[in-house]
Formats: structure tokens, sequence, C-alpha cells
């Protein structure tokens, strides 16, 4: 076994098996679902060929004889049976636990020999003999996807509709659409390719078909053919003028069923351009770092350049500056990955845990196109899991009790994903029972946690601290599936540690929904610059509201705590340098204004006011993580190195409330 | 150039996108933040071309595809351009479906949205 490809392996053959499970799970909703079934067959027959080629017997043994069940399922020999899926899942499960040893460089235990007796004896049972597939659905759409972009095979029927449109003086037209690369909501782009074309004539084919490119399952490129009376010019005219698009070929279809103007037919390339490489996630790390160092020494330049004024010094600076930004951005682009990379696993999750449950759970995500920092997507994954695993346990019903409250049998869990302002939102909502306040508070009140005055003016954003709270649990019974394991707190500090927050809204009988809040990217942020005494302070602009300037008369006193009205709110006010113990720092400069600077800082609903000595100003900082042993300082998430080399603290608002 | 109605809901975005057409050498012939008032300016000052905010508070029974579906009733060849948040695929669809000509995404870039209006009005 050579070492250096053991990497890749792992890598490739998780992309596989992830692959496979949301494949198998969509042929299970529909058995006539060929594209997934060809999917499915051609992961696991590369995985079988990547595994014996890396010496992995068990791994290599199992998919072989998944293959041979898949090989008949494709061919219409047999057909999808529960019996056949539920093995074919157990079969995924085993291959990922092989793949998992594998990783961790360990003599697999696993025990492959039941499984395959189970694929084995599927393959050889008996089944009665008429297929599963609708009988206009042709063989030869058993294409595999990577045939997409060659050219559309007409089938006779095809032939026979393009002559009799020629007949009554039609045109067909063969049309190669590609979208731009940067294309936002593909499908609703194709959505609205497919309806003006539609107004011009009648589409006959497609590749992938004409549902498949709705639901923007496709690359980036499609192929229609469209029966019309209009001419190429026309067409093709009406493609340029939708946006996005890239690249629109019309070309006539002859009777023949060729393209009359056919590209000329080079020699089939047998070496594909390399599109895209696999980076170990280090190197990236490393890189970012490094930009992190260049953009202070960046500043620091910048600010050298004030003090001398030299016209060519200043020409140079500013190249740099440009450049350095253009790089940053560029950097904070190849650590992004789509959502999707976790949201693919969630079809598989919801479908164990309903089954768990007896529960039918209709899952509905969108936004997976949507990129994250890939740390954050790697912390997020399993907090999604929690998220979801509530719902299903404590939202969704079963259907015996939807059925006798009217509601649709299948319950529906949603997971959006959109981005807006440099903030990704990640929603996950189900349409369940809710969660019961009479419940929580009860519990609440039992267990002392609020008074009785508290608990009667209980709202969402306190219900969510209360269930929150470690061991808290309404849930009458505790199941193998949540009320144990990661609770809602886990959740919660999780989000806030990564500079996010969690939000929750609930409505009894209509559902639930929990809302994470993250930054795009985790390494380098916006922070507003403030001193307190001597000490430079960095504060996330992301929880900031305002920042004000106030008489130090307009602070007054509640209860034992200081407060400031701004405008009708109420804001309770901390003082920074004794609330992190910042000595007195008596400075050369005198400053005339004798007001107090305040910056707002919300987080939830709620707002604090944190009096600070000045204000400085507005400054992308690189995040340095602190070392261990003054992590969980209070009031401090981390350090930054600014312009002059001085070291500022980030504030870490959250643990000030 | 053209004469515009921009109908949202937020004023920001209404200057925003009046900023960036004005800038184009369009003309704003009318502004209007919630569908019922979309419609009934439509009629009014018949614009060449509407920018619609696709989520819109209701108002009497009236949201942003309901005054697509109005607009379009009133002038089959009315050029709509939606204006949408990223992950709101199914409503683009639907507005679609209602006659909308084309879609931009928020936060909407000067650059696309100036081809995109060059595109519907030269079609």
């Amino acid at each position: 076994m050579q070492d250096g490809y053991r990497e890749l392996f792992l890598s490739e053959a998780q992309e596989y098996l992830n692959n496979i499970s949301n494949c198998l799970v969509k042929i299970e909703e529909d058995p006539s679902d060929l594209e997934s079934l060809n999917e499915v067959f051609r992961c696991i027959h590369t995985l079988k060929g990547m595994s014996a080629t890396m010496g992995y017997e068990k791994l290599a043994g199992l998919s072989h004889q998944m293959e041979d069940l898949l090989d008949e399922l494709r061919s219409q020999k047999k057909k999808l049976t529960l019996e056949i899926s539920d093995a074919l899942f157990a079969s995924v499960d085993i291959l990922e636990r092989l793949v998992e040893d594998i990783r961790l460089s360990r003599e697999s235990k696993v025990d492959i020999a039941p499984c395959l007796e189970d694929l084995k004896r599927l393959l050889t049972a008996d089944q009665p003999a008429e297929g599963v597939m609708p009988k206009e659905k042709k063989p030869e759409r058993a294409a595999l996807p990577e045939l997409e972009e060659q050219a559309l095979e007409f089938s006779d029927p095809d032939i026979k509709k393009i002559k009799e449109a020629k007949s009554r003086g039609l045109n067909s037209f063969k049309i190669r659409v590609t979208l731009v690369r940067d294309c936002v909501m593909k499908e609703a782009r194709a959505f609205l390719v497919i309806s003006n074309l539609k107004r011009r004539g009648e589409i006959i084919k497609a590749v992938p078909q004409v549902e498949d490119i709705k639901e923007g399952r496709f690359e980036l490129a499609f192929t229609l053919v469209l029966v019309s009376k209009e001419s190429r010019e026309i067409i093709a005219n009406d493609l340029l003028n939708i946006s996005d698009i890239e690249k629109a070929i019309v070309e006539v279809v002859d009777v023949a069923g060729k393209t009359a103007a056919a590209a000329p037919q080079g020699a089939p390339s047998y070496i594909k351009k390399i599109q895209s490489m696999r980076i170990p996630v280090e190197r990236l790390d490393k890189i970012m770092n490094l930009m992190g160092e260049l953009t202070i020494a960046k500043i620091r330049l910048l600010q050298i350049m004030q003090s001398f004024k030299l016209e060519p010094l200043e020409e140079v600076g500013f190249t740099i500056d440009h450049l350095t930004s253009a790089l940053q951005d560029e950097i904070i682009q190849t650590r992004l990955l789509p959502v999707a990379y976790i949201l693919d696993a969630f079809p598989r999750v919801v479908r164990d845990l309903s089954k768990k449950q007896n529960k039918e759970v209709d899952l509905e995500m969108t936004g997976s196109e949507i990129e994250l920092d890939r740390v954050a997507l790697d912390e997020i994954g399993d907090l999604l899991v929690h998220l979801v695993r509530n719902a299903i346990d404590h939202g969704i019903e079963s259907p015996e009790e939807r059925k006798a409250k009217g509601k649709n049998l299948h319950g529906k869990l949603a997971i959006k994903v959109s981005r807006q302002k440099g903030q990704i939102f990640i929603e996950v909502s189900d349409d369940g029972k809710g969660v019961d306040f009479s419940a929580v508070r009860k519990k609440a009140l039992e267990k002392g946690l609020i008074s009785g005055e508290e608990a009667a003016a209980l709202d969402e954003k306190r219900v969510l601290d209360l269930i929150s709270l470690p061991g808290f649990s309404t849930a009458r019974v505790v199941s193998d599936i949540s009320g144990r394991g990661v609770g809602l707190d886990v959740v919660k500090s999780k989000i806030e540690s990564l500079g996010g927050r969690l939000d929750f809204e609930t409505k009894p009988e209509v559902g639930s929904r929990f809302i994470l809040t993250l930054p795009l990217t985790l390494a380098i942020i916006k922070a507003m610059l403030v001193r307190v005494e001597g000490e430079i302070l960095a504060v996330p602009l992301m929880n900031i509201r305002e920042t004000i300037k106030i008489n130090e008369v307009e602070l007054k006193f509640l209860q034992s705590f200081e407060v400031i009205r701004v405008r009708d709110e109420v804001i309770p006010v901390i003082r920074l340098n004794r609330e992190l113990d910042i000595p007195v720092f008596v400075s050369s400069e005198q400053y005339s204004d004798d007001r107090l600077s305040v910056v707002i800082i919300e987080y939830g609903k709620k707002a604090l006011g944190l009096v600070v000595s000045q204000v400085l100003g507005e400054q992308d900082i690189v995040v340095k993580p602190l070392g261990s042993f003054v992590k969980r300082t209070k009031g401090i998430a981390g350090a930054t190195i600014l312009g002059d080399g001085r070291v500022a603290l980030i504030l870490d608002t959250m643990s000030l409330r | 150039m053209a004469r515009v109605m921009i109908v949202d809901d937020a004023l920001f975005m209404r200057q925003m996108l009046i900023k960036i057409l004005v800038g184009e050498g369009h003309e704003i012939c009318a502004e209007a933040s919630n569908a019922k008032e979309a419609v009934e300016k439509y009629k009014q000052f018949k614009p060449d071309f509407v920018t619609m905010d696709i989520v819109m508070p209701m108002m009497e029974e009236l949201d942003g595809i309901g005054a697509v579906r109005e607009i379009i009733k009133i002038d089959p060849k009315a050029k709509v351009l939606i204006v949408s948040a990223m992950g709101q695929q199914s409503l683009v669809v639907e507005a679609i479906r209602a006659g909308a000509k084309d879609f931009v995404s928020k936060p909407v870039q000067s650059t696309r949205l100036i081809e995109v209006i060059k595109n519907i009005l030269s079609s």
C-alpha cells in the first residue's frame, strides 16, 4: 500500500460514501430515479476499484457484492424492496466504518460476512419479473452522468418528432446553455430559461431531464431540443437577453437527427484538463496565517507612508494596499465550501431518525450552495444534527397525533441557509407542536430556576435560555435520540464561541425555529478599536449596535446597576476598565472632551453599553487565538496585532453580560 | 433611457436602486412601498420597467407575486424585474411563472443590475 495515496483515497472514499447515501435516500423515495441508481452504481464501482488498488480487501469485497446487487436493480432485473434498500444502507454503514478504521490506521474488527450473506441472498432470491421502471423510460437514460456533456442521442421517437415538425414547417434546435460560474439561484435561472423557451415552442428532449434542470441538478450547463416556428436568431437573441448566461449555443437539427452545423470532430481527448485540485487544509491555514501577517505589515507600511509623504513610496504603498486586499478576498474564498458539504448528509440523518421514532418527516433544504468558512462548517455539522434530532424527537408529532390535530401526516423539517451582509443564517424549523411554555414554566419553577414573577413574563428568549440549560429537558420520555448527550447548551455555547448567535422562535402547534447566525469567515473580522485606559481593545463590529457619547450625568443608577436611556430604551452599562481590571492610565495628552464614549453591543434582543476611554475607529483585524494558558479569560476572545506592532485584545462580548 | 418604477418596502433598498438607476441615466417615475401601491402606480404611470421586491408585507391580500400577476394582467408586455434575497428560489420561480422577466439577487451588485436591465430593455 502506498502511503502517499492514502490521504487521497480517504478523502475521495468519503465523498463517494456521502454520495451513495444520498442517492440511496433518493432512490428509496422514488424507485424510478434511474439517475441516482446509476450514480450509486458508479460510486460503488469506483470505490471497489480504488479499494482493490490500495489492498483494502474488506472494502473491495463488500462493494463488489453491492455492485452486483445494484447492477440487477439498474438493469431492472430486480425490483427495489424495502429489504434491499435496508441491506444497502446497512452495507454503506459498514463501508463507512471500514473507511474510518483505515483513517485511524487501526486493524478493522468489522465483520462483513453477515452483510455479504444478506446481499448474496437478496441477489439470488426470486422476484416477480416485472420491472419498477415506467415503461417509456429508455435504458439509454442509464448513461453515466459525465456523459451529460456529450452530444445527446436521438431515439426513434425523437427523430420522428423532429421529422414531423419539419413537415409542418417548424425548426428543431439543439440548444446548449451554460450559466456563469457564480450564478446564484441556479434553479430559478434554469426555470427562467425553460419558461422563456417554452413560449417559443415545445421542448422535446433535455439532458439532464427538464425536471432535473428545473431542480438545479446540473453542473453549469444543460442541453435542450426545442421545436419552434421561430428562426435560430430569434431563439438565440431570447437567450442572450437573459442574465447570468455565460454561453448559449443554438444549432439547427436536421432530419437525420444530427446537428447540421456539427462542431468539427477532433480526435477525442482522453486527458481532461485539470479544473480543480486538492490542497491539504493545513496548507490553507498556513496561507491564511501568512496573509494575516501580511495584512499587519501592510497596515504598518501605510502608517509609515503617512508620516513620510514620499510620492513614489505612496504609489507603491497604495498598490500593495490594493493587492493585499484582493489577495485576502481570494484567500478567504479558498477557505469557503458550500454548506452542501454538510447538508448532504441530512437526508440520511432525517431518514434514520424519523424511522427510529416511527414518524414521517419530509426534509426541505434550501441555500445549500451558500459558502461558509471551512472551520465553521467543521464545527456546525454536529450542532445541526442536534437541532434536527431535537425537532424530530420533541417537535414533530407521531402520524396519529398529527392526524388527530388535522395536520399533514408528514411532518415538515426545513433547513434554510441564507447570507446577508457578511453573515450566514442557518435556520432549522419544524411544523411540530412547538415548545410547550407551560411545561417549561412548570419545570423551571420546580427546579427553582425562576421566580413566580419571572414565570409569568416568560418570553422566547428566556425560554431558550432555560431549555438550553444543561440537564433541562421537558421531554417526558428520554429517548435514544434526544434528551441526552449534547444538549442545547452545547449548541449555544459552541455557536457563541464561533462568534455567532443562536436564536429561537416557537409557536404552540405551529412549530419551532432555531436560527444560527455566523460570520462568513472566522479568521479576519471587522472590528471597532477602542481605547480603555492604556489598553486597546477590538470589539467585533458584528456585535455593535452603535457608539454614542454621553455626559457623565446621563448615567443613572437602577438598583445597583448603572444604566443609560437611549431613545426609549434603558440599557445597562458597564465600565470596561473596572470589568476587566485595567489600571488607570494617565496619558500625556489630555482630552478636552470630558464626555463618555459608550459602545452599545447587542446580543439577541438585548443591549449592553460599554464605557470606554476613546473610540478609535474601524479596522479589519486578524484573529489570533490565545494560547491555552490564557484561554477562558473573562471578556477576552483572542488577540490581534495592530499595524504599529501593538497587541490588542479582542473583546468577547458574549461573556460580558 | 427608460422610465422606471421601484417597488420595495425598504426605503434603503429603494434609495440604493435609485442611485444606481439614475446613475445610468434612467428616470424614476414612481416608487411604491407595497404591492397594492405598486399596482395602482403602474396603472397611473405606465413605467417602461419595474423593479419588484419579492418579499413584501401583505397588503389587501396582495404580495409581491400578486403584484406581478396584476401588473401583467394590466399590461401583458410589462417588464418586471424581481429583486430577491438569495435562497428564495421558489418565490422567484413563482414570480417568473406570473410573468416576471428576470431576477437579481440581494445584495444587488450595480454592474449586474445594469446589465440585466439592459437585457430586459432590449428584449
